[in-house]
């Protein structure tokens, strides 16, 4: 059935979670099989809509109703047009931070309400989907600052859902706004590829995006040709991996891995004997880091 | 209440990574299971699958007789505890308390009565007007209990809870925590990479490293009969030393020093074909012994060391030692002034030693 729509509506396509987006300029309908179709809105009458809901169920988004603030946010972040005109602008740095959940997990209007109260105030949120989109978040210097592991902590209590946080960097201005809010898109829909972490910013981002762009056998060189016969070794790779974590201090590796301070020690002259880099110095730290995400 | 099944769960992330793998384990209602183990061996992902955060890659999970791999977290009723309190900043205790279940359109009446009666269980009664600011790090953990306790969850579950709290409070907490379980009896799965907290808190214990369970039993049993090596180094401290050598006739060999081996697990080390192999000897530092009566009636299992650093932990000395450059310490009574630098004879109380695979680390039983 769904090819033959598609002999009709060319931009049909099927959902797929995790690939594309349950986005508000489609019509969504769930099949009997329970496949999630849409359509884009341009290419539908209400006659289509009313024809295609006779063996079709609407599957309707359930975002809430945009605020003035994320109707003016959407405005100046798509409307290159109205950025000149700067008739209304955040009165402090804001940033904006991507989350995404699972799909189905909880109501994009339950995730809203948790999130205010956690802020105590309205929060902007621009909704990419069902199951992901934006926090703009306003740099409130005297208030109670909660970070964002806590605040996963707590929607997991209390709503039951896994949630990813990529915490973009404080801004001032609208210069440029389209084109930060792509780049961060692209940025956090990519990075959870590449880590467990359930919070990643920014500055933590870069190191994977850069690795990642170049070419895949330019990484297996790089990543071989650094981490040489210890390319394969998942203990030393960890131990260097958490070493890197406790930002390069030998007692609290030790203490993270249960090692003696001097089995550590030990351990990480051997790495530098047999491959001559010594990850106690920045730079060298550095390439064996990227090396790792590189192997990854 | 409720009991889980565990049956050959496997966890693998995006990446490739195994966090967990062959986890078979059946948890008995009312039970208060801790998972033990270092940072990165998979019990937070293990108790993440048990709650539905994480999706399990193989392997079935029961509640009851119930298999829950498809089941929303939501509808698992489970209650979730973690090391950051998870409080919100903006609201008072009973707020706190209530969010969760106004979320979930509860009545109000039935909100107050549940908020309320955790309270009490709680002894938060006068503290339900404080926002958390106002609250003290073991008042903010029993409110992140009481959101726990509103659920009137079949399953607690606790990741750390106690993380962040000082060495004091994490004692005081400890006891309140336990008494809680007496009280309420919920199934409570509990994690953390603390011993000391396992040890004491759990009616069982899953001892796990590298995504795999490498012992399950009750703490005594854990710590007296440590299946394998990292089990007896992990539970204990100052941990179980090991020591290499040989067993040549009856004697444990290392280098120049010779102990004699009890009949008992001579008898076991020959049966299992161990005569002439190398083996490692696991002895905890408190069965080692500098008393005149141990050394008298130990003439064979005794040797001179260097004590290169004492530390007075009041009722008790932990000395650092070597023998043929391989470290131990003892625990011994501080009623004899021993000093680094001192030699002192030490008796090893082999009967309660273990002997261990040099290959494959399991304990030759």
């Amino acid at each position: 059935m769904i090819e033959q729509l598609k002999e009709i509506y060319s931009t049909l396509i099927v959902y797929k979670d995790g690939s594309d987006q349950l986005g508000l300029d489609y019509k969504w309908f769930a099949t009997d099989n329970g496949e999630i179709i849409g359509i884009r809105n341009d290419e539908l009458t209400s006659r289509d809509v009313s024809l295609l809901t006779t063996f079709l169920s609407p599957y309707k988004v359930k975002f809430p109703t945009p605020t003035e603030a994320e109707r003016n946010w959407r405005k100046v972040i798509f409307s290159a047009d109205l950025i000149e005109e700067k008739d209304w602008k955040p009165s402090n740095p804001f940033r904006f931070v991507y989350f995404s959940f699972n799909i189905n997990q909880i109501e994009p209007l339950l995730f809203k309400d948790a999130i205010e109260a956690l802020f105590d105030k309205q929060v902007s949120i621009l909704w990419e989907s069902e199951h992901e989109g934006f926090i703009i978040e306003q740099q409130m210097l005297e208030e109670e600052s909660i970070s964002f592991e806590q605040i996963i902590d707590i929607l997991m209590s209390d709503l039951y859902v896994k949630i990813n946080f990529f915490v973009g960097p404080y801004i001032k201005d609208m210069v440029n706004l389209t084109l930060h809010y792509i780049s961060l898109t692209n940025v956090a829909k990519r990075v959870f590829l590449y880590t467990n972490k359930s919070v990643v910013t920014y500055v933590e981002a870069i190191p994977f995006i850069l690795t990642k762009q170049t070419e895949a056998e330019l990484r297996i060189d790089i990543s071989k040709t650094i981490l040489q016969e210890y390319i394969h070794d998942e203990e030393t790779i960890k131990m260097i991996e958490t070493f890197f974590r406790c930002n390069l201090n030998l007692s609290e590796t030790a203490k993270v891995l249960h090692l003696h301070r001097n089995s550590l020690q030990y351990r990480l002259d051997r790495f530098v004997d047999k491959t001559g880099i010594d990850i106690r110095q920045f730079h060298h730290a550095m390439t064996v880091s990227l090396a790792l995400i590189a192997r990854k | 209440m409720a009991e889980l099944k565990l049956v050959n769960i496997k966890k693998v992330y995006d990446n490739n990574v195994v966090s967990v793998q062959n986890f078979n384990l059946e948890i008995r209602d009312k039970e208060f299971l801790v998972l033990v183990g270092p940072s990165g061996c998979g019990k937070s992902t293990a108790l993440r699958m048990i709650a539905g955060l994480e999706e399990i890659t193989s392997g079935d999970l029961y509640i009851g007789d119930k298999r829950v791999n498809d089941v929303p977290p939501k509808d698992r009723n489970i209650a979730m505890v973690f090391q950051n309190y998870a409080l919100y900043p903006h609201m008072d205790v009973y707020n706190n308390m209530a969010f969760g279940l106004k979320l979930r359109k509860f009545k109000k009446d039935e909100i107050k009565k549940r908020v309320d009666n955790a309270a009490k269980i709680l002894g938060l009664e006068s503290l339900l007007n404080r926002k958390p600011k106002a609250l003290s790090g073991g008042q903010r953990q029993r409110v992140a209990l009481g959101r726990a306790i509103v659920r009137d969850a079949e399953v607690f579950l606790m990741d750390e809870p106690l993380s962040n709290l000082d060495a004091k409070l994490r004692v005081q907490m400890r006891a309140e925590i336990q008494k809680l379980h007496n009280r309420l009896q919920t199934t409570t799965i509990y994690v953390t990479h603390d011993q000391t907290e396992a040890m004491t808190m759990a009616t069982r214990l899953v001892v796990m490293k590298d995504g795999i369970i490498q012992q399950v039993g009750a703490p005594k049993d854990v710590y007296d009969e440590p299946d394998n090596v990292f089990v007896g180094g992990f539970i204990g401290s100052p941990a179980m030393n090991f020591l290499n050598g040989k067993l040549i006739g009856n004697y444990f060999i290392m280098d120049d020093i010779k102990l004699l081996v009890p009949d008992g697990r001579l008898k076991i080390l020959k049966e299992r074909g161990y005569d002439g192999k190398d083996i490692i000897l696991g002895i905890r530092p408190e069965d080692i012994n500098d008393e005149q009566v141990f050394l008298d009636f130990s003439p064979e299992t005794k040797l001179s060391a260097s004590v290169e650093v004492a530390e007075l932990m009041g009722a008790e000395i932990i000395l650092y030692s070597q023998v043929n450059n391989q470290n131990f310490v003892a625990r011994i009574d501080s009623r004899f002034n021993i000093t680094a630098g001192d030699t002192i004879d030490l008796a090893f109380d082999l009967s309660k030693a273990h002997f261990f695979d040099k290959e494959t680390e399991l304990r030759i039983k």
